[in-house]
């Protein structure tokens, strides 16, 4: 089989990308390697954007990022000087860490109508406690911040880190959740004139059963105050609707664009095939470019070491060769299985459990170089 | 503060009934939650306290709420779907129960407000549904309720929420009072308080995190813990170090010789092993409560690895911490015996 132009690493940051997003479950290392691919794209002389939710400390010290980058991007220090295929000098590689409470504060500034409008939703309880955590808010604001950026067209490239969110595709969807709730009916339910001047819900909304009594067992429920609070705050929001459909309908538009390509990021063993697969799928079904999966932090092999596998140590202490042998064959095997369940097409790759996560530039560097040089080939784990 | 079980003996014999085990979990019955990070283990652990508690003859029933079922894999049961099943391939006593939250949410609003028909008249209510959708914290706050009611109805002696992993685990246990704050008066928010004052009580709710000794799971059990004590005012009970590597053998110590010949495999366990080592240290700098180790062992997922684990936390709760050249294990619990606890805020 060779290696086309869908399968290559080199076509992943090759500019027919603009937008490389880095999906995968919480924990499997996404954050890693999307720095890893910001680092070799900006080597490669493209200007370079990665944008990233919960770095760790590590990370953020090896990309010289402070808390400053919850405001803006900033630079990343990377060393200049000649490099990359055709040439060019080292671009320019800048990073930023998405923090949703701070879009959502920094959206409500820019699109309230007015002073009044924009205290009256950055005020109201229901936002101050809740707004934040509401489902699907937190990964639309990603989104936004994401669509501010790639309008600004300032970069060449940019590298996309997605939130760890139970459901995979959360992320994802929120765009689309977020039109649909703009269009369903609750919205006008939501912004009519519920409560009379007496803090009663109010009969003459239409709606004939909420009457006295059912507005008695509504508060028995839930609470009259916490409704009113929460009523409020939808109809503040009232006059930020059409700026958000708008968008939300354009990011979306930009996220399935052929252009922008997915990275599903993997762990290994056999035990997260089902999840992997799952993904794959519902990106596919979706209308998402899936580019490479990416299976990492793989157990090496050890060949030599695998007549140990029976070998004990005590049970709670463990040959640390057999088990290392053990843990090799056990993510060989999950690799196999994989490569036998998804597409003959589909780029597959494994990269190595590394002995130590990158701490530096150099050691970013070296694992996006080895990411890519896998993609290369046409079957690295032969 | 929790009552600290007196500690007689530091080598506790296998498959004793407690004196001597250092955690909460062995030592008592009542209800726990278990929270980390994803892909930690985090089931893995709580199957394992599951079977650790029924095997002292509690009647313990472990429940799971990520979408995703696959405790049952872990206990040897077929999926749940909501029914309570009994793990009896792995031990007596020793039940399972996956939870969707949404279903719990009407279940216990149901219950409060009694009369059937007027539950389906609220139910049907836009303002009810769009309260549900929108109202974060809803789902977790029901979750909790439900656990709750399984102990206070005396099914079971000892109920384990396996919690769903998030970015930010401490959510579930947050949910109860961000909704309490956020609601303020009516009976929603009195459930809401009910539930938060629970959460926070050490004595009726215990929390047990779960990490392994690399970077970004220690910075969220750090994270975790400090959150515990600045919104619930309380600390964790146990710290559950997940997938520790062994210890490498007495002459290729884990100071890293680089002498010899090269040797991929050991150079690949000298360094992971140096990782653990390096995070169990920073671990137990700041860590407020009682650590555990468990190894990494060659056994796939299944009832045979719960049973291997909870064997190993029986036969020494801190062999796996190994020596990491800190203050865990035993030389901290003998600090504590002399009355200062380890890095308490």
């Amino acid at each position: 089989m060779s290696a086309g132009p869908e399968r290559g690493g080199g076509a992943l940051l090759s500019g027919e990308s603009p937008l490389v997003v880095v999906v995968g479950s919480g924990g499997v290392g996404k954050t890693t390697l999307a720095a890893a691919l910001g680092l070799r794209s900006a080597r490669a002389g493209r200007d370079t954007l990665v944008m990233t939710f919960d770095p760790s400390l590590r990370l953020k010290d090896a990309l010289g990022v402070t808390d400053e980058a919850r405001d803006r991007e900033v630079p990343v220090p990377v060393p200049t000087g000649q490099e990359g295929g055709d040439g060019r000098e080292t671009g320019l590689l800048e990073a930023s860490l998405l923090d949703p409470r701070r879009t959502f504060d920094r959206l409500v500034e820019r699109y309230a109508p007015d002073e009044a409008a924009r205290r009256r939703i950055l005020e109201n309880r229901f936002y101050r406690h809740l707004a934040g955590t509401l489902s699907g808010v937190l990964e639309y604001m990603a989104v936004e911040r994401l669509f501010e950026v790639s309008r600004e067209g300032r970069y060449e490239q940019i590298i996309l880190d997605t939130p760890p969110t139970t459901q995979a595709l959360d992320f994802l969807e929120a765009p689309a959740r977020i039109v649909g709730f703009l269009e369903s009916g609750a919205l006008k339910i939501a912004l009519r004139d519920w409560f009379d001047d007496e803090g009663h819900l109010k009969a003459s909304t239409g709606w004939k059963f909420l009457d006295r009594k059912i507005e008695h067992l509504l508060d028995r429920v839930i609470g009259l105050e916490f409704l009113r609070e929460m009523l409020e705050f939808f109809q503040a929001f009232g006059p930020l609707y059409d700026g958000f459909r708008e968008r939300a309908g354009e990011v979306e538009e930009l996220l399935k664009s052929t252009r922008t390509r997915f990275v599903l990021v993997a762990g290994p063993g056999e035990e997260r095939i089902p999840d992997t697969l799952f993904f794959a799928r519902k990106l596919r079904e979706a209308g998402y470019s899936l580019g490479p999966i990416v299976v990492n932090r793989v157990h090496p092999s050890f060949p030599g070491e695998e007549g140990r596998l029976e070998d004990g140590g005590s049970r709670c202490t463990p040959d640390g060769r057999a088990l290392f042998a053990w843990l090799g064959a056990q993510d060989r095997r999950g690799f196999e299985q994989l490569r036998s369940l998804v597409h003959a097409e589909q780029p597959l790759v494994g990269l190595p459990l590394q002995p130590e996560e990158p701490t530096d530039l150099a050691s970013l560097d070296a694992l996006g170089t080895e990411l890519l040089r896998r993609l290369d080939e046409p079957d690295p784990d032969a | 503060m929790t009552e600290r079980p007196h500690d007689t003996s530091d080598a506790a014999p296998s498959g004793t009934s407690g004196s001597g085990a250092p955690d909460p979990t062995l030592t008592r019955a009542g209800f726990f939650v278990v929270t980390g990070k994803g892909g930690v283990g985090k089931s893995a652990v709580a199957a394992t306290l599951g079977r650790a508690s029924a095997r002292r003859g509690r009647r313990t029933v472990v429940v799971e709420v990520d979408p995703r079922e696959n405790l049952h894999q872990l206990l040897g049961t077929a999926p749940s779907g909501g029914e309570i099943l009994e793990a009896s391939d792995l031990e007596q006593g020793l039940f399972l129960q996956h939870l969707k939250p949404r279903a719990v949410v009407d279940r216990v609003i149901e219950e409060r407000v009694k009369v059937g028909a007027v539950v389906r008249k609220v139910q049907a209510s836009i303002v009810y549904q769009h309260f549900v959708e929108g109202c974060p914290g809803l789902e977790e706050l029901a979750v909790l309720e439900h656990a709750r009611r399984l102990l206070a109805e005396r099914r079971f002696d000892t109920v384990i929420l396996d919690a769903p992993a998030t970015g930010h685990g401490v959510s579930l246990l947050r949910a109860p009072l961000v909704v309490s704050e956020a609601v303020g008066e009516g009976p929603f928010g009195t459930i809401a308080r009910e539930i938060a004052d629970l959460v926070a009580d050490p004595a009726r709710c215990g929390v047990v995190i779960v990490t392994q000794a690399e970077e970004m799971p220690v910075q969220e059990a750090r994270d975790l813990a400090r959150m515990l004590g600045e919104h619930l005012d309380r600390r964790p009970d146990l710290l559950v170090v997940n997938g520790l590597y062994p210890p490498l053998p007495r002459g290729e110590g884990d100071a890293g010789d680089e002498a010899g010949a090269p040797d991929a495999l050991l150079d690949l366990w000298r360094r992971r092993r140096a990782i653990n080592r390096r995070e169990l240290r920073r671990l137990a700098e700041t860590w407020p409560g009682e650590m555990v180790g468990l190894p990494l062992l060659p056994i796939g997922r299944g009832t045979e690895l719960v049973a291997a684990l909870d064997a190993c936390w029986s036969s020494d709760p801190y062999r796996a911490l190994g020596s990491v050249g800190a203050k865990t294990g035993r030389s901290a619990r003998r600090e504590r015996r002399a009355g200062r606890p380890g890095g308490a805020k």
